[in-house]
């Protein structure tokens, strides 16, 4: 299995196929909606090098203090990243971010940001919070954690071979989910036959 | 008699137990799954959420990270007695929270819904949820505890107000298409258990819904036959998406299709859909009138 050192190329994004089950290593930084609500709407973000640590992991990990003042995983289980769509591909334009590590996929918007800028979304492969967390070897950072708790804040870590997780959007601005929807609703039509739902049934309406 | 340390020790033991233990025959459930699946993607999602499972039970981490909504399920009986009387629930059940939260079991979820203030403790107004039935025969008190997860419970809940016109070709396709749209991209974690409630009030409707999908062991069918018929034709149909594990392409989108039913107005056809996801965490605790306590992770 490939592993991609982060912060990723252009390069390196543009070669991975959807599909493609890959690990990666190096910095990135957590994240959730409210994250991407302050990002845009506010203009506050943690004052990180983007350039250096350039990954958004979306997540609340479960997180706990050791009394030597350090912070330890407990576990890290990738979040659904669809709920961020609204400003997905704002903050992946603002922060020129080559690779998002979710649960789910993204939308349109943002597999176009993703195109113009030259990453990729990576969706986990079942829940895997507890591999997840021995792959994080430091804890170097934490960001707004007194105005947002532990679950919302932004943690930067330190990963190695983390992972696995496949491509789900691609640099081209492709999606893995929407070939498997398109698949699903073809499948909808024999479904309701044999389910005695006649063509072309419809709730009946009272709204006018 | 029943004292206060006694339940809140048995609450808190129960959703420790349930965030980090994989129910029994949600497991034997995807080991079936697992043997079924094909496609190396599926197989890829089951094989590592067992080993994810495996790991939080031996004392590594959790079941999954989202902890969700802490949710007590109470089965008393008619002669069962609490020290302080049944107002005590709700109190035992907040430090319960509290002190999993405080140890790292639970996952500070519970916030503001208008704030997004976060406590950091997941009590507040509503939460955790205590839903007390007394339909036990002795002097006992059971305890389901369900940490459920944000996924199952955002992207899995659904509810139509249909018709008697609408009849049962809109309760089938209101509830396929639920499933469709509930497992696109692994949104609620499938193979999810599908809860869905037929008649009542909607609160009637949605809280059958939800037991049905958090509280019933899997391979266990409505005693109604025609409902059990249903699920099973129901469940069938979700087998023929094409959707998997984790919205990969696969078989196991569901791993059962739960129903109950109520009487409902003449008028009315109230549906209500609620997934849960697939490690369909929940644990019992069982206490006797003496006060010991047993627990597992067995629900009948």
């Amino acid at each position: 299995m490939k592993d991609i050192k982060l912060p990723m190329s252009e390069a390196d994004a543009r070669s991975l196929q959807l599909g493609e089950m890959i690990t990666v290593s190096g910095l990135l930084f957590t994240g959730r909606s409210r994250f991407h609500i302050r990002a845009i709407e506010d203009n506050v973000f943690p004052p990180v090098d983007y350039e250096k640590i350039n990954c958004f992991f979306h997540v609340g990990p479960v997180m706990k203090q050791l009394e030597n003042g350090e912070w330890s995983v407990v576990s890290c289980e990738p979040t659904s990243s669809i709920r961020f769509e609204r400003y997905g591909a704002d903050v992946v334009r603002k922060f020129k971010l080559r690779t998002l590590i979710g649960k789910t996929t993204m939308g349109p918007r943002t597999a176009e940001a993703l195109r113009e800028v030259g990453g990729v979304y990576l969706s986990k492969i079942g829940l895997s919070g507890n591999a997840l967390r021995g792959q994080v070897r430091k804890v170097h950072n934490v960001y707004f954690l007194d105005e947002l708790g532990k679950t919302e804040c932004t943690w930067i870590y330190e990963v190695e071979h983390f992972g696995p997780f496949f491509v789900a959007m691609d640099a081209q601005g492709n999606n893995y989910f929407e070939q498997l929807s398109r698949e699903a609703e073809s499948r909808m039509p024999e479904i309701e036959r044999k389910l005695n739902i006649p063509v072309g049934y419809d709730y009946t309406e009272v709204n006018g | 008699m029943i004292r206060r340390e006694t339940l809140t020790e048995a609450m808190y033991q129960a959703i420790r137990l349930g965030a980090t233990r994989m129910p029994p025959d949600i497991r034997r459930a995807l080991q079936r799954a697992l043997a079924e699946e094909t496609e190396p993607m599926a197989r890829k999602h089951l094989e590592i959420s067992l080993q994810n499972a495996d790991s939080s039970e031996k004392g590594n981490g959790l079941v999954c990270a989202d902890t969700g909504f802490p949710m007590f399920f109470i089965h008393a009986g008619a002669k069962t007695q609490i020290e302080g009387g049944f107002n005590v629930l709700k109190e035992c059940a907040e430090a319960a929270v509290a002190r999993a939260t405080a140890e790292c079991f639970l996952r500070p979820t519970m916030v503001n819904p208008i704030t997004r203030k976060n406590p950091g403790n997941n009590v507040g107004p509503g939460m955790p949820k205590v839903d007390l039935t007394f339909d036990l025969p002795g002097d006992s008190l059971e305890i389901i505890a369900v940490p459920k997860g944000g996924g199952s419970e955002i992207f899995g809940t659904f509810y139509r107000m249909m018709f008697p016109a609408d009849g049962m070709a809109g309760i089938k396709k209101f509830v396929i298409e639920c499933i469709k749209d509930a497992c696109y991209a692994g949104k609620v974690c499938p193979p999810a258990i599908i809860g869905v409630g037929i008649g009542g009030t909607a609160d009637v409707c949605m809280g059958m819904a939800k037991k049905a999908a958090l509280l019933r062991p899997i391979g266990k069918h409505h005693s109604d036959p025609e409902v059990a018929a249903l699920e099973t034709e129901l469940y069938e149909a979700a087998r023929s998406l094409g959707i998997g594990p984790m919205g990969s392409r696969g078989i196991n989108a569901v791993l059962a299709v739960n129903i109950d039913i109520a009487v409902t107005h003449t008028a009315a056809l109230p549906v209500a859909f609620n997934a849960q996801c697939l490690v369909g965490r929940r644990w019992k605790a069982v206490i006797a009138a003496d006060e010991t306590i047993q627990y597992t992770g067995e629900i009948e």
